[in-house]
C-alpha cells in the first residue's frame, strides 16, 4: 500500500480531542503538585474580625507567611522552624526571616535600608500572645528589621456586631 | 435508498460526539473544583512594629500615642472546641477554646474597661480629637492572639491608621 505522508486525506484523519484530553489532565497534575508543595497556610481557627482585609494572594507574588499553633510551634511552608519545648532561642526562625527580609523590597528610612512587604501572621485564635510578641521580637533584629505585619483573621459580615 | 443511508451514518456520528465533550466538561468541572478548594476565605489586619530598633536617633519630636494596654484578670476555662458545654481534654498541643468567664482588661492611660464596645467608643473620640494620633497594642501576659485581633479590629473600626505593637514579657 502506498499511502503518502503528505497526502491530505490521511493528515485529515488525527483526531485531536485525546490529545487535549491528556494535556488538560498533565496541566491540572502538576497544577495539583505545584498547589501541594505551597501550601503554606495550616489548618488553624482563626479569630474574626470585621475589618479583615481579604486575602487575595497572588500566586507569582513572594509572600512571607508564618503559622503559629496553640502550642506555641512555628511552621513555614509545612515545616517546623521552632518548638517551645526543645528551645533553640529561634535561630532557626531568624536565619528564615533574615533570608525573607534580604529579598523582599527596601524602603529608606533614616540612612537604613528597610524591608517594605508585610510578613503574614496566622496564630490560632487562642495561641498565647508571648509566642506572637516573640516573632515580632525577631523581626527586630539588625539584619531583618521588618516593620510591617499582617494577622491573618477570618472575615465576619459587617451588619451583626461582635 | 442510498440517501437514507447516508442519513443513518450521519445520525450515528452526531451520538458519539457526545464522549469526549463529557470528557472534556468533566475534566472542566474537575479543573475547577481544585482551583476552588485552595481559595481561602481568609482576611488580614495590618499593623506595624516599632521601627526604632539599634541605633536611635530622636531627633524627631515625639508623638503622644493612644497606648492600649491588655491585662488578663481571670483566665477562663478551657473547654473543649468542638463539644459545648464539654472541658478540655487537657492533650497537650490540642486546640481548646475559653468559656466566657474569660475577663480581659483594656486601659488606655488611666481610664479602664473591660467591654470592646466602652473600649472602641473611647478609640472613637480619641481619634476624632486628633487623626494623627497612632496607636499602640501592649499585650501583657496571658493574652492570646483572640484579644489581640479583636482591640486591632476595634482600632481600625475607630479609623486608626497606624496601629504599632509594643512591648515584651518574658
Amino acid at each position: 500500500m502506498k499511502l503518502a505522508k503528505n497526502d491530505p486525506r490521511t493528515e485529515m484523519e488525527m483526531n485531536m480531542t485525546p490529545m487535549i484530553d491528556v494535556v488538560f489532565l498533565l496541566i491540572i497534575f502538576f497544577m495539583i503538585i505545584t498547589d501541594m508543595t505551597q501550601k503554606e497556610l495550616e489548618d488553624l481557627k482563626l479569630p474574626e474580625a470585621e475589618n479583615a482585609a481579604p486575602d487575595e494572594p497572588d500566586p507569582d507574588e513572594f509572600r512571607p507567611i508564618i503559622n503559629i499553633k496553640i502550642d506555641g510551634t512555628i511552621w513555614v511552608k509545612r515545616q517546623l522552624y521552632y518548638n517551645p519545648e526543645e528551645d533553640d532561642q529561634y535561630q532557626k526562625l531568624r536565619a528564615w526571616l533574615s533570608d525573607v527580609a534580604k529579598r523582599m523590597k527596601k524602603e529608606p528610612y533614616m540612612g537604613m535600608q528597610l524591608p517594605d512587604e508585610p510578613l503574614l501572621i496566622r496564630a490560632d485564635m487562642n495561641t498565647p500572645f508571648k509566642y506572637i510578641q516573640k516573632v515580632m521580637e525577631q523581626c527586630g533584629y539588625q539584619d531583618i528589621q521588618i516593620w510591617k505585619v499582617q494577622l491573618a483573621a477570618a472575615e465576619t459580615e459587617k451588619d451583626n456586631d461582635e | 435508498m442510498s440517501r437514507k443511508r447516508i442519513k443513518e451514518i450521519n445520525e450515528e456520528e452526531h451520538e458519539l460526539e457526545m464522549t469526549p465533550m463529557i470528557d472534556v466538561t468533566f475534566l472542566l468541572l474537575i479543573f475547577f473544583m481544585c482551583t476552588l478548594k485552595f481559595k481561602t476565605l481568609e482576611g488580614k489586619l495590618s499593623a506595624f512594629l516599632p521601627k526604632d530598633v539599634g541605633v536611635n536617633q530622636t531627633d524627631a519630636e515625639p508623638i503622644e500615642k493612644v497606648e492600649i494596654l491588655l491585662e488578663v484578670i481571670k483566665e477562663g476555662k478551657r473547654m473543649h472546641p468542638f463539644k459545648p458545654g464539654e472541658p478540655w481534654n487537657e492533650v497537650p498541643g490540642t486546640r481548646f477554646i475559653y468559656d466566657n468567664s474569660r475577663v480581659v482588661e483594656y486601659s488606655i492611660g488611666p481610664r479602664t474597661t473591660r467591654d470592646l464596645g466602652v473600649l472602641q467608643e473611647r478609640l472613637h473620640q480619641l481619634h476624632r480629637a486628633d487623626k494623627d494620633r497612632p496607636a499602640t497594642i501592649d499585650a501583657r501576659e496571658g493574652v492570646v492572639y483572640e484579644d489581640v485581633v479583636e482591640v486591632l479590629d476595634a482600632a481600625m473600626n475607630a479609623e486608626f491608621d497606624e496601629v504599632t505593637f509594643v512591648g515584651s514579657y518574658e
